[in-house]
Formats: C-alpha cells, structure tokens, sequence
C-alpha cells in the first residue's frame, strides 16, 4: 500500500527544485516528478514558478477535501479567457452545472447514441489516409478524430475539426498565458468569440430538436444553463475535451507498438483494450497537472502550506508514484490492476471519461491495429512526446503493409 | 447508529457503525475498507465504489436510478444481481446490520 496522507496542523516550508529548466519540464517531466515526490509533499519549481503535489495519496486526499482544497479561483485566468466555468466552482454550485451537462455524456448515451456515431466518424478518417502505407498519426487520425467527435457530442453543426483543433489550442494558451503575451491573448479571445458563435448557431436546433448532445443537455436539464453558462461550460470542454482523447490514442498506439509483445496479447485477447488504454492514460496522462487553491493555514504530509497557496495537482506524477506502481516508467498493460489518478478524482472526476474510454480504448485504436496490416514504427527516433501539464506524442510517424 | 459489517473479498468481516446521512460508500473510506476507492468521490461517475448486497436488503433499498443501472455495468468485478454503487446509498436504519460485500476484482 501506499503511503497515507495527512492533512493536519503542525509545519515544514515548501521546499524548492530550482536546477531544471522549463524546456526540460516540457521535453521530459518525470524525472523532475520523480525527485519531487521524494523530497516533499508540495515541492515548488522554480522554473515555472508553481508548488506542484505529486503523490498519489496526498492528491486523493486533496480532492477529498474541496473546503481546504478549493476549485474556486477569481484570479484564475480559466475565467478570464473562459468566463465562470463549472470547473472553477465547488460545491452545490458545480453540482447543478455538472448535472445539466451530464445526461449527454453517461455510459447509456455513450453506448445508445455516441457509439454509432464515432464509429461513422472513424470510418470517414480512416479512408483519408489508409491506403497510404504510411502516415504521422497525430494529423491523419488523431486530431481528425478528436476534433470531429468533439464537435459532435458538444452539438456543433458544422464546425471542421481544423476549427476545432485552433479554437481548443488557442483556449488553452490563453488559459496559460502567465506572462500575458498580447498575441495569445487575441488569439483566446477570438476563438472565445469563435465558440460563442458555433453556439448561437446551434441553440435554436437544440431547442427544436432536444437530443444527446451536450448543448441539448444544458438547455433541456430540469435545471438549465443559463447563455453565460453555456458558453462558459462549452468553452471548457472545447479547451479540455480535444487534447486528452487525441493524445490518448497516440500514447496507446505507441505503448503498443514499442511493446509487440504486449500488443500480440492484445489483440488476441479483445477484452484487454480497455485495460491497455487505462495503462497509456496511466503511463502519460494527457492532462498532466490541474491547480487547486488552499483555502486555510493547512499541513499536508508535513508541509506547511498558506490560505491562498496554488497548488498544481500532478496526477502525470502521481500516476507514476512508484510506492503505487511497480516499475512506474514502463508501460505494462499486464501490471497489477490499480486505480490512477488520469482522469482527476472528487467532484471534477473527468465528465468525459466514458465517451474517451469508448472513442480511444474500444473503437479507434483496435480498429486503427486491425485494419493496418503489419503497422510499425517508422523510426522511434521521429517519435516526439511533448508538454507537462498537457503532455502527448506531438507526432507519431508510422508505415504498414498495403 | 447503524451497525454494518463489510465482507471483504477474502471473507475476512469489517464491522463498523455508521452515521445516518453519510453515503455507504463514505462509511467505508472512513472506516479504510479496502476496495472501495470512489474516484468521484460520490458524483455516481467512476464506478469505482462497487459493493453487492443480498436480497433482502436490495428490496428495501430504494430501487436504483437508470444512471446508476447504467454505471453497474461499468465495474471492474463483474456485475452481480445485488450489484450497487455505495455512493448512491445513503445510511439510514434500513441498513442497521446489513452484511455488505466488497467485490473481488479481476
């Protein structure tokens, strides 16, 4: 078993990692996680200038206790560039929010409605490149299939999945842009204005035509969204629904490819592909740290921590918490069945985790290995995984026999 | 206040009393019965706080909400017939002495 966190009342200051570079962070986070996890609880990087948790039990423990460990932000840039989003709320407040959005994106709608449809959208991306014999997976099926999907499950008509891909990347950025760079700050707000107008676009179908939909949800809960909500809500899930199933897929194929073993057993065995995708969102979580707000003069595990601290929650670290996971680096589809920490915990739990594990673990990606023949890497050495708090293969050049 | 006894996988018995209101999915995290992990931590998201009750008590529970039917088929041990989700019940004297199976997972 783990180690057991505490949260009590007595001290020790934050200690500080200050050798490592931001490029370093972003190139290969685990060795600083690493290091993090065995000095302290609450370890702050210099270089990005944020206390970061990454222990596996400290960070249940804090996303068991939303008083102390607060969602809540005013300064928060999120709201900011998103507007008062469901994400940065606690409480009853998000409850209501969480609850309007959620009939469109349960396990029964995932199977009843989102199934068929994705199945559909897979198809059209596949026959784009699959007689090819060779392609980088991020362009020709990933962002493709990420984007289109998103757009449809949220209830866009007619929005492109290159639209999609600029609006979500353009929403993150701002949503980062610490130094307030005027560029991405213009590029935020117009992708912000871009959303808003997707949604003024589909709200009048939705309300004729209530459906699965995230948008029909929102409109037609016993509970409704207000506009402000809507477009706060759908901003959020258009900066946060994008990346994680894109980069979830290429994660798995590469853990798969690089492990032939492994993937042999696979694909022999059909009812192991929701266990291998668990294992890649475990292995390089695609959303690596998210932040919470301490709310009181609070000790975690040791640490002295102050009202009004940020914390960074890295569940990328956590997740490879070796008094956790044995061997925590490797991806191991056969490790002992534990539960991770890829898709948050508490209240915020991932409200798209149903449709993601469906989309990438049971649809895309064993079909993408049966329908290539023989599919390989090109050359592992063209492979590029990127970023620390989003983190995935920016490219994934691979070949197959046609 | 209501006694529970949680039967862990191995057959091994955990008895505890629990408060009324609580959710019997937070019984077992204060009481650290293992195998219930509650990633949501109640939001009835996860599935991740599996228990399975016999029949007598899944009659006098209330019945289980077509979200939760949903989410049963969703757990790591395979569904049984008095499979539930702990964060859906909430503790009242319906529950006092009520045997609680925690599943095995596979």
């Amino acid at each position: 078993m783990g180690v057991q966190a505490t949260i009590e009342e007595t001290s020790s200051a934050v200690p500080v990692i200050s050798d490592v570079t931001f490029a370093e962070l972003l190139s290969d986070p685990y060795p600083t996680f690493k290091r993090a996890r065995e000095l302290a609880a609450v370890v702050r990087i210099a270089a990005a200038n944020i206390i970061i948790a990454t222990r596996y039990e400290d960070i249940m423990a804090m996303e068991r206790d939303a008083e102390t460990f607060s969602s809540v932000n005013p300064q928060s840039l999120v709201n900011r560039v998103m507007g008062h989003t469901l994400m940065r709320k606690d409480g009853e407040a998000h409850a209501r929010e969480r609850k309007a959005v959620e009939p469109a994106l349960r396990p029964g709608a995932v199977k009843s409605c989102w199934a068929p449809k994705l199945e559909a959208i897979f198809d059209g991306v596949m026959a784009g490149f699959e007689t090819n014999g060779e392609a980088d997976l991020f362009t020709a099926l990933a962002a493709p299939m990420a984007g289109r999907a998103l757009a449809d499950v949220l209830g866009f008509l007619d929005v492109d999945w290159q639209t999609m891909a600029l609006w979500s990347q353009s929403l993150i950025d701002g949503a980062g842009n610490y130094s307030g760079d005027p560029e991405i700050s213009r590029k935020a707000t117009e992708a912000a204005r871009g959303v808003e107008e997707a949604i003024d676009l589909a709200l009048a179908y939705h309300r004729e035509n209530p459906n699965m939909s995230v948008l029909s949800s929102m409109i037609h809960a016993d509970d409704p969204h207000t506009l402000d909500q809507i477009y706060a809500n759908i901003k959020v899930a258009v900066g946060g629904g994008l990346n994680e199933p894109r980069d979830s897929i290429l994660t798995l194929v590469l853990g798969l490819l690089e492990n032939p073993d492994q993937l042999e057993r696979v694909k022999a065995d059909t009812n192991l592909w929701p266990v291998a995708f668990e294992e890649s969102v475990r292995w390089i979580s695609p959303i690596g740290m998210y932040p919470r707000r301490v709310t009181r003069d609070v000790v975690l595990s040791g640490v002295q921590l102050r009202a009004g601290d940020q914390i960074g929650l890295c569940v990328g670290a956590a997740n490879r918490d070796d008094s956790r996971f044995e061997d925590p680096d490797r991806f191991n589809v056969f490790r002992e069945k534990k539960s991770h920490l890829a898709f948050g915990a508490g209240p915020h739990f991932c409200a798209g985790t149903w449709v993601a594990r469906h989309m990438v673990g049971r649809l895309v990606v064993p079909r993408l290995f049966e329908r290539l023949k023989n599919l390989r890497l090109r050359d592992r050495t063209d492979v590029r995984i990127q970023g620390w708090v989003f983190r995935g293969p920016t490219t994934l050049p691979v070949v197959w026999d046609v | 206040m209501p006694e529970i006894t949680f039967i862990l996988p191995a057959g091994k018995e955990q008895t505890c009393t629990a408060r009324e209101g609580l959710s019997l999915m937070e019984v077992a995290l204060q009481n650290g019965v293992p195998g219930i992990i509650a990633e949501c931590n109640g939001s009835a998201a996860c599935a991740t706080c599996h228990i399975i009750v016999d029949d007598a008590l899944a009659s006098t529970l209330d019945p289980i909400s077509e979200h939760e039917n949903d989410m049963l088929d969703f757990t790591a041990a395979p569904r049984a017939p008095g499979s539930r989700l702990s964060c859906q019940i909430k503790v009242d004297g319906r529950l006092d002495g009520a045997a609680i199976r925690i599943p095995a997972e596979m």
